[in-house]
């Protein structure tokens, strides 16, 4: 309890931090803000006309407790390039994000662990090697780069799948299989040692004196305790997810969070650019906090130390 | 008791006999020794070729095709590889996508060798602070680095994008702070562990400064497994490079880089599938090379490290 306490101030400090480190970043950019509102034809008054409505003139310490508080009361503000609300924003775009990373989240698991089981009974089988050689290229092969294969096979040279767009479940398929790749071979390798380590365990060997049939060792036993580590340590692949989404967003034109983000950062657009790095941060954040939640309550060692 | 350290003397003489004997080999000829070693590990030694065949085209290539990346011909756009003139063909300005190719390995090479340094030289200087001094020191470190490690590389790189504007510096840096992070956890560990072994309280009691034996004692101890966990770091150094270059963050225009190339040849797959296909070749091939050296280097230097290192995540 102690250490699920001390680990939620430690994850609000981090919080703290990080919007700091990216308001400042953002704030402090060397471009101008007017660029990318304003005409290049404005005179130098309406700019900073313009600046002092923004509040760009203040003290930044002042500017960044102004814009949290505005945030916390839900009017982060409007777009540079559109004026949309930023909060509509959030709420359109976080659906499509929250459609494709939620469907890759589940493939993750959903495909990763059942082969990573099927390695590991088979132990050293062609289908073990299989997988197993698999999730190494998985793991090795540049996501984009994967992304634009699939383009191209699924959609240019069999023409069974639409190359981008959104939102229906066909656009859905290729970005999320990409997003979840990587996440799946790394789900198959912890599954496969994981299970491996609980099968050579002694109590293991217990109940298989005990005669008590391999099928039920496996499903009662050994499934059980190899995969609590696994889903105890899913919130980290959520920070995974959405560090992939920024790319794979961008290359399938799916109108998540993460193009909105990358697109921002491209117009010099900060209000959406700080906003949205802020949203990103914060489910990374807590993604972490939650693997370290799950990993505490799962291993009752650590609850003690600190 | 004289008949025991006769033999033993014996003993002692035939192996320093060998010994000489071989170091004369070696000072004859280092290079026999070097190459036996290396060749007999198979990973390391697909790899450096792999490596050397890459590089060499990288460093090499310019010097005879010259270095006009950036020369448009509109009239010979989209030619496929083997069209007399432009061996892997051009792009849809009419660049030479060999010279391109080139071009972009040697930028992903400086940005590889620009993160690695960064990351080598902080991380160690860091791990080895906390892990050594202990205290209020080491607790700063780790606080540093739980904090950069829990995020996502990608996001660290568009978000000092977000702040520095695009171009290589962002990436450079990004790849780095979470590089260093990386090392520094894994040097802080190995000094923890050292720090009560023998030598170092021998050190110690002979007066010498704390300094000094980070410098001269411990260093060369943290110097393996922060080398193999180095080489890993560069094939995600690589490979983020290509992917924030490829959704147009990384490498500004005219300057070629292997993942904006990809993007560049996106539209054109029908028509001209080899202008995303011969970087994408390139990125897979050093990235490749950059993950065998690594399997080879952890094989010789630290068999132990195989678990760690495979837990590495590239996002």
């Amino acid at each position: 309890m102690k250490r699920a306490a001390s680990r939620l101030v430690y994850t609000l400090i981090v919080l703290f931090v990080s919007s700091v480190a990216v308001f400042y970043a953002i704030r402090l950019s060397g471009g101008d803000a007017t660029a990318a509102a304003l005409p290049g034809s404005a005179t130098e008054e309406y700019r900073e006309a313009f600046r002092d409505r923004l509040g760009l003139n203040e003290p930044i310490y002042q500017q960044y407790f102004t814009y949290m508080g505005r945030i916390l009361s839900g009017d982060p503000g409007n777009s540079l390039t559109n004026n949309k609300a930023l909060t509509s924003m959030l709420s359109e775009h976080g659906r499509n994000s929250l459609v494709l990373g939620g469907t890759a989240f589940g493939l993750v698991f959903l495909v990763g662990i059942p082969l990573g089981i099927v390695a590991s009974l088979r132990r050293n089988s062609w289908a073990d090697q299989g997988i197993m050689s698999m999730s190494t290229v998985a793991m090795a092969v540049p996501n984009f780069w994967l992304a634009l294969l699939a383009v191209w096979l699924f959609a240019s040279r069999l023409g069974w799948l639409p190359s981008a767009g959104c939102c229906s479940t066909k656009q859905l398929i290729l970005p999320a299989v990409v997003l979840a790749f990587e996440g799946i071979a790394l789900t198959v390798r912890m599954t496969r040692s994981s299970m491996i380590e609980s099968q050579n365990s002694d109590y293991v060997r217990t109940l298989r004196a005990g005669g008590l049939s391999e099928w039920r060792i496996t499903c009662k036993h050994v499934l059980r305790n190899a995969l609590i580590p696994i889903i105890s340590l899913a919130g980290l692949r959520i920070g995974q997810i959405v560090g992939y989404a920024l790319i794979v967003e961008t290359i399938f034109g799916w109108p998540g969070l993460g193009q909105v983000l990358v697109n921002a950062v491209l117009r010099r657009d900060y209000p959406v650019a700080q906003f949205f790095s802020l949203v990103l941060v914060t489910i990374v954040v807590m993604g972490n906090w939650v693997a370290d939640t799950g990993y505490t309550i799962a291993n009752p060692r650590l609850r003690k130390s600190t | 008791m004289t008949g025991l350290e006769n033999s033993r003397s014996s003993h002692a003489k035939a192996w320093d006999e060998r010994v000489a004997a071989y170091e004369e080999e070696v000072r004859s000829n280092p290079w026999r020794k070097r190459l036996r070693e290396f060749s007999r590990n198979k990973l390391l030694f697909t790899g450096s070729v792999l490596g050397i065949l890459i590089v060499g085209l990288g460093l090499v290539g310019p010097l005879f095709l010259g270095s006009n990346y950036a020369g448009q011909s509109l009239r010979n756009t989209h030619l496929p590889p083997l069209t007399e003139g432009y061996f892997l063909g051009t792009d849809q300005y009419g660049r030479d996508l060999l010279v391109r190719l080139c071009i972009g390995i040697r930028v992903s090479l400086f940005v590889a060798a620009a993160v690695t340094s960064i990351a080598l030289v902080v991380g160690m200087a860091l791990g080895m602070c906390g892990g050594f001094l202990g205290g209020y020191v080491d607790r700063v470190v780790r606080s540093v680095t739980d904090f950069v490690w829990g995020f996502p590389l990608i996001l660290v790189a568009v978000l000092l994008a977000g702040g520095l504007g695009q171009g290589l510096l962002p990436v450079i840096l990004a790849v780095g702070i979470v590089n260093v992070a990386a090392i520094t956890r894994v040097v802080r560990g190995e000094v923890v562990v050292l720090r009560t072994k023998e030598f170092v309280e021998a050190a110690r009691a002979c007066g010498v400064s704390n300094f000094r034996i980070m410098w001269r004692h411990l260093l060369p101890n943290v110097m393996a497994p922060a080398l193999v966990l180095a080489s890993y770091y560069v094939a995600v150094a690589i490979i983020a490079e290509a992917g924030l270059s490829f959704i147009g963050l990384g490498a500004q225009p005219p300057l070629p880089s292997l993942g904006k190339m990809v993007a560049d040849g996106r539209g054109f797959l029908r028509l001209n599938h080899w202008e995303s296909t011969v970087p994408g070749i390139g990125i897979a091939g050093l990235v490749l090379s950059v993950s065998l050296i690594g399997d080879g280097l952890r094989d010789v230097f630290d068999p132990q490290l195989r678990h760690e290192a495979k837990g590495v995540e590239k996002g």
